[in-house]
């Protein structure tokens, strides 16, 4: 009885003092807020100012999570601090692939005085919303390895891989192999990626210039969010429809590491085309159970990015087109160049230097 | 004890004690770390989601005032930010009929997990439980149907404004408002004043909380305790609705995977700031300080360049610590001898 009373008393009267305590505590915290912060003169926006020496750059890579991809961006990243002599350059993977999330990281990052951004965007309809609040305060900013969706890039330069271009060039290896016919299977990363749709729309190109020679299954897509559900869906793949598969095209990276082990425990004649350099894709495609890959250039956007970032950032430059759209090259590798398509890789990065130096970058 | 004076009885007050903690975790921010005090980068992104995840846990509390709880919050955010970007993205709504469209929305789903409940009896985990399942498949499957790349991305007047602007673009005789405080206060403000007036000075807000209580003897009073129950959902369904188009607005465009980081927040702040598990007791400022207590060791972990891995397990700590403070609460309610006891809720 004692219990019910009480916690009814909870319900009725009540003093002064609580009466009080929300509009108090609002008062509080407006008065907080404007003592935190305080008001400003209307003319007082940033902008401008002379030219400063790279060691005045700190560059901050920020991808939408950890994945494998982004590993190289690391050394890359280390490399460029010390080729270029900025003033920082850090590696920063903790958004969870989250967006709300990347923006806090990208935001603390700014607070610790972080002044240009080489950002892979999780969500690529919001990314821009992100690029221009960096850029209206003065902040150089970079989409690497995703362009945002749609038709604008509201960052000063995106570097990367021309997704569909990749796609459409492994899906044709894939046709080639299968000698021209057959059923293909594309297996791919997060539905809601702009990338993602534009990789399905690169292997239906290439799938539709067969004129019906090869039959495309329903893509498989969101299993790249780690190793153990793409390696499920590729198992479920091949249990269900593995017999009647001449070919498999992986466009992400965690499907092409569980589809080349899975297909040569399986021992089933499938034509595989992956994608990146992984260890166990460049052991497969040596081995003959991997016919080829298609290595894209994570080192060459985050050493090249944050080369062309810090000569913005140090307004020793500006963009010729700003919210240029620049291909990071992607490479067809065999089991004939598997040795030295790095080296193709590494001219591909020099090139890319050369090209922002002499085309994208106006340089006072 | 009864006699305490009312300022004693205050200062033993998880509300209180919030207070302190967070005033002085602030201060010690400022000192190792002046970039705290940033506007544009630090601060108005943090009283932006601190206004977002307060709105998030009132649409718990509200639940929580009844004894029970909305497992599906981050789905029923996700569904009426849908309801919300659908509006504009496809009908062209301007702003403010796109955000009553998708309140209805979460009002509705709200309110059918209410009435399934009261109808059922079955306990709110469950149906709750259920009901964020059958969201967590039904909304990218919608924004598939009807969207590109699975967003809606059209903004209508005054949709950047309210997410993203601050009291810097409101000026007045030449001078503009702080940097750091984002516009979107105000509205949030106003919903947190409401929740109070419903709980501290209506009928119905203090017969949720004798529903919550004591649900037979609130019935034995008269009180229809099933349409309190729907009443407790549909406000927890709106509620979360607005927490998720504050999101959108926020970020930029409307996703299915808005919500996400909803739940574990949404239970967070209520808890900490003094409301009880059980139900029957609620404190809207509470649950404003819950959340602000954890969003700010948040932001200070952030600026020291901390792992998201790290975050999330303090985050569980946080939790793990509210819910057996919840508990010693409880058995000192039972004997009469929390704070709290003599006190309306706020």
């Amino acid at each position: 009885m004692t219990t019910d009373d009480d916690l009814m008393a909870r319900t009725d009267g009540g003093s002064t003092m609580r009466r009080t305590t929300l509009p108090l505590a609002v008062t509080a915290i407006t008065a907080a807020a404007l003592l935190l912060s305080g008001c400003t003169p209307q003319a007082s926006t940033g902008g401008g100012g002379e030219a400063a020496g790279l060691d005045t750059v700190k560059v901050a890579l920020v991808p939408g999570g950890p994945h494998p991809y982004f590993q190289p961006w690391i050394a890359a990243a280390d490399q460029a601090k010390t080729d270029f002599g900025l003033g920082d350059a850090t590696f920063n993977e903790t958004a969870g692939w989250d967006q709300t999330k990347e923006n806090d990281v990208i935001n603390s990052l700014v607070a610790n005085g972080y002044n240009a951004f080489g950002v892979f965007g999780v969500s690529p309809t919001d990314i821009n919303s992100t690029f221009q609040n960096l850029k209206q305060n003065g902040i150089a900013t970079a989409a690497l390895g995703s362009c945002p969706a749609g038709d604008t890039n509201d960052a000063d330069f995106c570097l990367s891989t021309d997704t569909e271009a990749a796609a459409y060039k492994a899906a044709q290896a894939t046709i080639e192999a299968m000698g021209g016919s057959g059923v293909l299977a594309h297996l791919t990363g997060v539905n809601v990626d702009s990338n993602t749709q534009r990789r399905i729309a690169g292997v239906k190109k290439a799938v539709e210039e067969t004129n019906g020679a090869v039959t495309l299954l329903p893509d498989v897509t969101d299993i790249d969010t780690d190793i153990t559900t793409a390696q499920k869906a590729v198992a479920d793949l091949l249990a269900s429809k593995g017999s009647e598969i001449t070919g498999i095209v992986s466009t992400a990276y965690n499907p092409a590491v569980a589809a080349a082990t899975a297909v040569k425990e399986s021992g089933l004649p499938i034509t595989l085309v992956a994608i990146d350099d992984d260890e166990t894709i460049l052991a497969a495609i040596e081995d003959g159970s991997v016919y080829a890959t298609i290595a894209q250039n994570p080192t060459g956007q985050a050493y090249v990015g944050s080369y062309a970032l810090a000569k913005l950032a140090s307004k020793e430059c500006t963009m010729s087109d700003p919210g240029a759209i620049i291909d990071s090259g992607s490479f067809v590798v065999t089991k004939e160049n598997v040795a030295s398509y790095d080296d193709e890789r590494t001219a591909a990065s020099e090139q890319l230097m050369k090209d922002f130096d002499a085309d994208h970058l106006a340089c006072s | 004890m009864r006699s305490r004076p009312a300022v004693l009885r205050w200062l033993a007050t998880p509300r209180f004690v919030l207070i302190a903690i967070i005033v002085v975790l602030v201060a010690v921010l400022i000192v190792l770390k002046p970039s705290f005090l940033n506007g544009a980068f630090v601060l108005a992104p943090l009283i932006t989601s601190i206004a977002v995840f307060t709105v998030v846990g009132l649409a718990q509390m509200t639940v929580l005032s009844i004894g029970h709880m909305n497992i599906a919050v981050g789905q029923m955010a996700a569904f009426g930010a849908m309801v919300s970007g659908i509006s504009f993205d496809l009908l062209a709504l301007p702003l403010v009929a796109g955000i009553l469209l998708g309140l209805v929305a979460g009002a509705a789903i709200g309110a059918l997990t209410g009435w399934i409940i009261a109808r059922t009896g079955v306990n709110s985990f469950i149906v709750t439980l259920a009901m964020s399942f059958a969201l967590l498949g039904l909304v990218p499957t919608v924004y598939s149907a009807l969207s590109t790349g699975s967003a809606f991305v059209v903004k209508p007047e005054g949709f950047d404004l309210l997410g993203r602007s601050s009291f810097a673009s409101v000026c007045l005789a030449g001078w503009c408002g702080p940097a750091a405080i984002p516009l979107m206060v105000v509205p949030v403000l106003v919903v947190m004043a409401l929740i109070g007036l419903l709980y501290q000075r209506t009928r119905y807000g203090r017969e949720l909380l004798l529903t919550g209580s004591n649900v037979t003897a609130a019935e034995l009073s008269g009180i229809p305790t099933s349409r309190r129950i729907v009443l407790a959902h549909t406000l927890s369904g709106t509620l979360a609705a607005l927490a998720g188009i504050l999101l959108a607005t926020s970020i930029g465009s409307f996703t299915p995977s808005i919500g996400d980081e909803f739940m574990l927040q949404s239970f967070v702040g209520p808890i900490l700031g003094g409301t009880l598990l059980a139900g029957g007791y609620v404190s809207v400022v509470g649950t404003f300080l819950g959340i602000t207590l954890t969003l700010v060791i948040r932001k200070g972990l952030e600026l020291f360049g901390v792992g998201i891995e790290t975050l999330n397990v303090l985050l569980g700590v946080i939790l793990l610590v509210a819910l057996s403070a919840d508990r010693v609460r409880e058995i000192r309610l039972r004997r009469g001898r929390t704070p709290d006891a003599e006190e309306v809720p706020a």
